[in-house]
Formats: structure tokens, sequence, C-alpha cells
């Protein structure tokens, strides 16, 4: 009896590659357990890096260098971080500066109490400027500007009027050169100020776009209640 | 395990494999003759050399995602201060995926050595089949396309000044494939395809 064998060796060849496929899907499901990097909640924050000031000069910046890989849900022993990303001549960034400036002092533990102690015991809470030059007319920064908005000195001009005359006082956060845009468009930020909390092992844990009703602060506050992680738990 | 001595597990059975589609393939196969008398023909070493190298793309491809994999949990595999630091290179999320659909590079990898080795397997075991010699112009044609892909890539580690060792040994993978395509093709066009043929240097 004639047999047409040729497509058997097909279909066995390819039942073999797949068979093989699979067992290479199984072990990669069973042993890893990859994160999407991305900035919505629950992703993995992408990279942020760039030339910082942080009032003393111009420094190199890796937000990986912040972060503790093998940190869980609930050590009190990581350090979180927030990112802005902002404007100098962003009006909004401008109204939020004062206060964003004190919850950072807050949470950084510069605030203390009449007794001297930090008012804050939780977690140690890392804050960062990604400081861009948004494509509108108006808006030309420079690094100059940058410190200028960060310090209140000098006399560059933020939104038309001095920096140094801006609300608040002057920070204590770092702020990182973001002129090009390069961090902005890693991050696909639409606009500024957009905020964001970094859990220690480089999470997106609290995004302002997700929650525009809570504040950076109530935010925080939230996250750490969550995790037992409140000082007076 | 430092992973540049796990890399020597792909790296050696790929330099085999070449082996048994160049001259060096002559004196291994005679010496491995007396033990499988199959490698005393020419067609049969190279189809087995095409076979190893198209197994260990598709093996390298599987433990490039499993990388990409283990560092977007946050863990390092490979991680270096060197140039050739693959965690700085699978890990980027910016150039670890397609740019059009967004899938892993090590996943294209998987389907596109399973593909060539279906085209390896299917010529070895049927060699004088009608679509054999389709076949093997299909696997050069594909393994050809992949050089763009390749190029791609390197201009991706150019950019970050960083090389990808498990991912560069999947690229040569992939030339020592087109190379066996071809001459699978150039021998099956020149006659020296069956078995009874003596066996004859390249």
């Amino acid at each position: 009896m004639k047999e047409n064998t040729e497509a058997d060796v097909r279909t066995d060849t390819a039942i073999k590659i797949l068979a093989l496929f699979f067992v290479a899907i199984i072990f990669l499901a069973f042993t890893t357990s990859p994160i999407k990097t991305g900035t919505k909640e629950g992703e993995r924050a992408p990279p942020l890096e760039g030339m910082m000031y942080n009032g003393s000069g111009w420094t190199q910046f890796n937000m990986d260098d912040y972060m503790t890989t093998n940190w869980t849900v609930g050590d009190a022993n990581g350090e979180w971080l927030v990112v802005e990303f902002m404007d100098t001549d962003c009006t909004f960034c401008l109204r939020d500066a004062d206060e964003f400036g004190q919850v950072a002092d807050f949470f950084m533990k510069i605030s203390k109490d009449t007794d001297g102690t930090p008012a804050w015991n939780g977690p140690t809470v890392n804050f960062v400027a990604s400081a861009t030059e948004l494509n509108i007319k108006g808006h030309d920064s420079s690094r100059a500007e940058i410190i200028s908005f960060r310090d209140k000195t000098g006399d560059s001009s933020c939104a038309g009027n001095a920096c140094s005359s801006r609300q608040g006082s002057a920070h204590n956060f770092m702020y990182v050169d973001d002129i090009d845009q390069e961090n902005m468009q890693e991050w696909k930020i639409p606009g500024t100020p957009s905020y964001f909390i970094i859990q220690p092992d480089g999470i997106v844990a609290w995004v302002h776009s997700e929650h525009p009703q809570e504040k950076v602060s109530d935010g925080l506050f939230r996250l750490f209640d969550e995790q037992g992680l409140m000082p007076n738990e | 395990m430092n992973e540049n001595i796990i890399l020597l597990a792909y790296i050696i059975p790929l330099l085999v494999g070449t082996a048994f589609m160049t001259k060096a393939g002559d004196t291994l196969g005679t010496s491995l003759s007396s033990r499988y008398p199959s490698l005393v023909h020419r067609r049969r070493r190279h189809l087995l050399g095409l076979n190893i190298v198209t197994f260990v793309g598709i093996a390298i491809s599987v433990h490039t995602l499993w990388i990409s994999n283990k560092i977007s949990e946050g863990g390092s595999v490979c991680s270096s201060a060197t140039v050739f630091s693959c965690d700085d290179v699978l890990g980027n999320a910016s150039y670890n995926v397609d740019p059009i659909f967004g899938i892993s590079w090590g996943l294209i990898g998987m389907f596109a050595f399973g593909t060539f080795l279906f085209f390896a397997n299917t010529v070895a075991k049927e060699p004088d089949a009608r679509w054999a010699a389709r076949y093997m112009k299909w696997g050069f044609y594909l393994t050809a396309s992949g050089l763009l892909v390749i190029g791609l890539l390197i201009s991706y580690e150019i950019q970050m000044e960083k090389i990808c060792q498990y991912c560069t040994t999947a690229h040569v993978a992939n030339v020592i494939a087109m190379y066996g395509f071809w001459k699978a093709s150039k021998m099956h066009e020149a006659g020296e395809w069956k078995d009874e043929e003596p066996a004859s240097s390249s």
C-alpha cells in the first residue's frame, strides 16, 4: 500500500518542536514572575538618571542607587522614593512648590519636633524632582534656573517672575536635570507636575494621576498604613 | 555559578555543530564513524551540525528570556561594570522588546530558531523529499533576514555601550545557521546529497 510519508515527517517534527517550545514556556512560567516596566501602579519604574543638583553641585544620579532589590512588603528599613516631574516655568509646579517642599522636609526627617527629634519616625522617604523643559512658548529652562528654583537664589525667571520669589522656602531634595526630556519621555509624562511614589524595590506604588483627589502626603500615609509601617503601630 | 561559565554550555555545542558543517567535520566524522557510522556521509554530518546549531539557538533564546524576566523581578543575573553586561542590555525596558509589538526579543528568538530547527530537522529526516530544497532556501532567506534584526540589536548595544554575551551568542548561531542552510542548498544543487557518495571535503 502506498503512503505519503513526507507529511508524517513534517507533522512529527512540528509536534516535537512545539512540545519543546511548550516545555520552555512552562519552565519560564514556573521559574520566573516577570514584572512589566511602566509607570502604572504595580509596574517596575523605568530608569531615572541624569545630572543631579543637591545644593552643593551637580553629580550623577541613578535611581537604582536608591533601590533595595530584596525589599519585601512591610520591611521598615527600605527607603521609599517620591518622584516629581516638573518644569521651572510651569505655574502649577510653582503653586505646589511650597507644600511639596514641606512634605519632603517632613518625610526626609528634616522637620523636627520641639524636642529636636524628627517629626516623622516612619520609613525614610527620599524626594527627587526631575526638572524638564516643556515644549511650550516661554518655557526656557537651564541649570541656573533649576538652582534658582530649588534654592530661591539668583536672578533667573520662572514663569515670568523671579524664581527666588516663589512661595515657600528653599528645597532640600535633589533636582535632576531633564531639560532634554529624556526621563520625561521614558516615563511617558503627559504634563507637569506629575507625582509618583516608588517602593524601595523599584515598583510604582502610587501615581497621582490614578488618585487625583489624594495628595502625595496622603498617599504615603495610606501606603504606610496599609503595610503596617506607621510609626505608632 | 558564573554566567560566563554557563555560556560555555552553549558555545561548546555551537562550535561542535559548526565543526560538523566545515572541513573540520570531515576529520571529526571519520574519527566518530566507527561509533556513529552515519557520520561518514557529508550530508548527514552537515545536517547534524545544522540541527545542533539551531537547537542551541532555541536554548539560548529561552535563557535570554529567563534573564529578562529575572531582571524585571528586580534580580541581578549577569550584571558587570565592564562592557560585557547582559543585565544592562536585557534589563533595559526601552530595548528588550521589539519596537512594533512589544514582544521580548528572547521569545522572538525562540520562534525564529524553532522555525530553523523545523527546516533543518525535516530535511535531515527526509533529505530526498520534494520540499527539501525549498525548505533549505527558506531557511537561508529567513536567517539572512535575521541579519537586519541583529543589526538593529547591535545598534542598541552601541547606544548603551554594553554588550550582552548571551544575545551575541544567539546572533552568532543565526549567522552560522545561515551559512548551514546556504551550504546545504549548494550541496543539494551540486549533487553531493546521496548517502552512498563518498564523503568529500568542502
